[in-house]
């Protein structure tokens, strides 16, 4: 697109607003490419790119995936930028570029790295063509923002570039009917003890054959539509992957790769983090890093302590567990980690949305698509729920089949911690969303401090 | 009592089917019949006959699918079935969509109601309305508008939020027992008295509710948060 003098305008304007919002001890991620895009609409079509654009995208583990493909390019020297504190949406996008660019807009780095939110790419991707993006799955999440998995499906699929290679989930059929034009690698993890035929999930958003409607005989299916299956119909079936994790163990994972097997370090072992690191090796492959190197720099990185974090006192724990609200395929996920996770457990819940709980009344209709009936396991000992909607956890929980003498709810979250039998649990969970972090950190600090004190009660 | 439920597989994309396990709860004996969109209703008749919101692309398979059974849906909504319809589940029974493109999809035209798709100005509201002289709490998320035609009758009277479309004073649609509403989701869960009336419709008269305690103290902490927080 071309360069007028407004654009150049509109640049300096935006950088001069990110110098000042930095001299006022902002970050400045935002604002100024929201002001750039205000003030002139094809911004980012504008702004000189850098020589390689990767994009990263998809419902979940888009953040932890970005995140591991930005470590390991740091651990192995490339010089790059990304959107890693910042916003993943158009004008995080446009902040990005104008904060590493110099005053005619050329960037001072040959690579860049973009975490993109899905429903942002119609105001991304027509203006900056990615040279490899990955998709990590496509799931339904909030209701309001995404509608249904079809309607993102269609969307990717109208605002992704034609021919832009694509690296994508070999397990998730929606996902990996994205672009089908395009060149594409995959990803999947083979067959695993414990992997089944059988649907364990409220929410299934491939019911049937992607392509003709027919039914899918599933070889397994390991949560949701996750899996793989071939239609009785028309045949279509799981595409083969490049990159197959065909070998789990609590620290790592062995990867075939065009017939050679490699062994990648994992920070946890449950499969939406085998997922999200094997997503990170395929892309970090297709772009040229070599096998071993990426192994070597994955050893020294860890998952991000905002969405996970264990903390040990006297045997036990309190561990931190994010669970986006208003995403019910990412709340099961956590439900199932927690049931699956060994001993006996508590569980302290702030599913509230942050940002309805203070405004408004909450759609509360994702609580029933997500699998709170993992939650019902003899394993969890007690569950708290606190927060505005506390009333309709509580009702969900005793519909999932949970015994009422386990649940404690209360309108503050202040509490939620007091009302814990620190006696019972060998691990203690806090599962909060994106925006309560600090609430949960604040949490985990009294829950550690009741751990302490039940132990030197026992002690005595 | 038999609970048919069309298309389950498709037509659940917001916790809709805990309406259906709701109902199951209640009427622990009830038999439910899961009817997928490879197979053929059996609008048998008697019990409840339920369908929930779907893609834009399902809507029009499963206009396809019922098309040939419109003289039989219409015969059991004469006769009192009941009908729960939720979310956009109500746009087939009715008389047409207008899709984006201007291009129109007949639905059944068993409702006197007409839908307008607006995919990239999806609407998303709150609700409180009056059923029976009870509150009725609910969300709307949706890609369509809805105009009643001559005869219809509203379902819920609009106190807060938005009826069937912007300007409609009620939300959702009542013929004898079919009762159609765009609010999505657990409907019957979060109002115990909507899932009350439903029960008697059904002809299950005087059945508990499920939780009963429980989804009242969290359906009135819903009510007094719609007071406090929505205009």
């Amino acid at each position: 697109m071309k360069r007028t003098p407004y654009f150049y305008l509109v640049l300096f304007i935006s950088k001069l607003v990110r110098f000042l919002l930095l001299k006022l001890g902002r970050n400045a991620t935002n604002f100024p490419g929201e002001l750039a895009i205000w003030l002139c609409r094809s911004f980012i079509g504008r702004m000189p790119k850098p020589e390689k654009v990767v994009c990263i995208t998809g419902t979940n583990g888009k953040t932890t995936v970005a995140n591991l493909v930005e470590d390991v390019l740091e651990r192995t020297g490339a010089d790059f930028y990304c959107n890693r504190n910042g916003s993943n949406v158009y004008s995080g996008v446009a902040s990005l570029l104008i904060s590493n660019s110099d005053w005619r807009g050329r960037p001072t780095k040959k690579l860049a790295v973009f975490e993109l939110d899905e429903r942002s790419s119609n105001l991304i991707l027509p203006y900056m063509r990615p040279d490899i993006m990955l998709c990590t799955n496509i799931f339904r999440d909030s209701y309001k923002r995404n509608a249904h998995p079809e309607f993102i499906l269609d969307f990717l699929n109208k605002y992704i570039p034609d021919g832009v290679p694509m690296v994508l989930n070999a397990d998730d059929m929606m996902c990996s009917e994205l672009k089908p034009g395009n060149p594409r690698a995959y990803f999947s993890i083979a067959r695993q003890p414990g992997d089944g035929e059988g649907s364990r999930n409220i929410v299934q958003d491939v019911p049937a054959c992607p392509r003709c409607g027919g039914e899918l005989k599933w070889d397994f299916r390991r949560y949701h539509h996750i899996g793989r299956a071939a239609c009785k119909d028309c045949g279509f079936s799981s595409p083969k992957a490049g990159y197959t994790a065909v070998g789990l163990t609590e620290t790592d994972m062995e990867v075939d790769i065009g017939g050679e097997s490699f062994r990648f370090p994992l920070a946890n072992s449950a499969y939406i983090n085998v997922y999200n690191s094997l997503a990170a090796v395929a892309l970090l492959c297709e772009l040229g890093l070599e096998p071993g190197k990426i192994a070597g720099a994955l050893g020294s990185v860890g998952i991000s302590a905002t969405r996970y974090m264990e903390e040990e006192v006297n045997g036990r724990k309190a561990i931190l567990h994010l669970a986006k609200g208003q995403n019910p395929v990412a709340c099961s996920r956590a439900f199932q980690n927690i049931r699956d996770y060994p001993g006996k457990k508590a569980v302290i819940l702030f599913l509230d949305d942050f940002f309805d709980a203070q405004h408004t009344v909450e759609n509360v209709s994702w609580l029933y698509d997500a699998d709170f009936e993992f939650l019902a396991d003899g394993s969890v000992v007690q569950l708290i729920a606190a927060g505005a909607r506390h009333w309709d956890v509580y009702l969900r929980l005793l519909l999932a089949g949970v015994p009422a003498e386990r649940i404690d709810h209360m309108p503050g979250t202040g509490g939620a911690a007091e009302v814990l039998r620190p006696g019972e649990p060998d691990s203690v969970f806090i599962l909060y969303d994106v925006y309560t972090i600090r609430l949960a950190e604040d949490t985990q600090r009294l829950v550690v401090e009741r751990l302490k004190k039940e132990a030197a009660k026992n002690a005595d | 009592m038999r609970i048919e439920v069309l298309f389950p597989e498709y037509c659940s994309l917001f916790g809709d089917l805990f309406n259906v396990k709701y109902l199951q709860a209640c009427l622990p004996g009830a038999e439910r019949v899961d009817v997928s969109l490879r197979e053929e209703p059996e609008l048998s008749g008697g019990g409840l006959v339920y369908m929930g919101p779907m893609s834009e692309r399902t809507q029009e398979k499963v206009i396809k699918k019922l098309m040939p059974y419109k003289k039989r849906i219409g015969e059991l909504i004469d006769s009192g079935t009941a009908f729960l319809l939720t979310g956009n589940a109500l746009e087939v029974l009715g008389s047409h969509i207008i899709r984006e493109d201007g291009s129109r999809l007949e639905g059944l035209g068993l409702l006197p109601v007409y839908a307008k798709q607006d995919i990239m100005h999806r609407h998303n509201s709150v609700f409180l309305g009056e059923w029976n002289g009870a509150e009725v709490t609910g969300f709307k998320s949706q890609f369509t508008m809805a105009w009643p035609t001559e005869g219809a009758k509203g379902l819920f009277t609009v106190k807060k939020g938005v009826g069937l479309n912007k300007k409609c004073p009620y939300e959702g649609l009542r013929v004898n027992n079919l009762f159609a509403t765009y609010l999505q989701g657990p409907v019957l869960p979060l109002n115990p008295c909507f899932a009350r009336g439903l029960l008697e419709a059904m002809g299950a008269h005087g059945a508990e509710l499920a939780f009963g305690g429980a989804a009242q103290e969290a359906y009135k902490a819903r009510v007094a948060d719609f007071y406090s927080k929505v205009r």
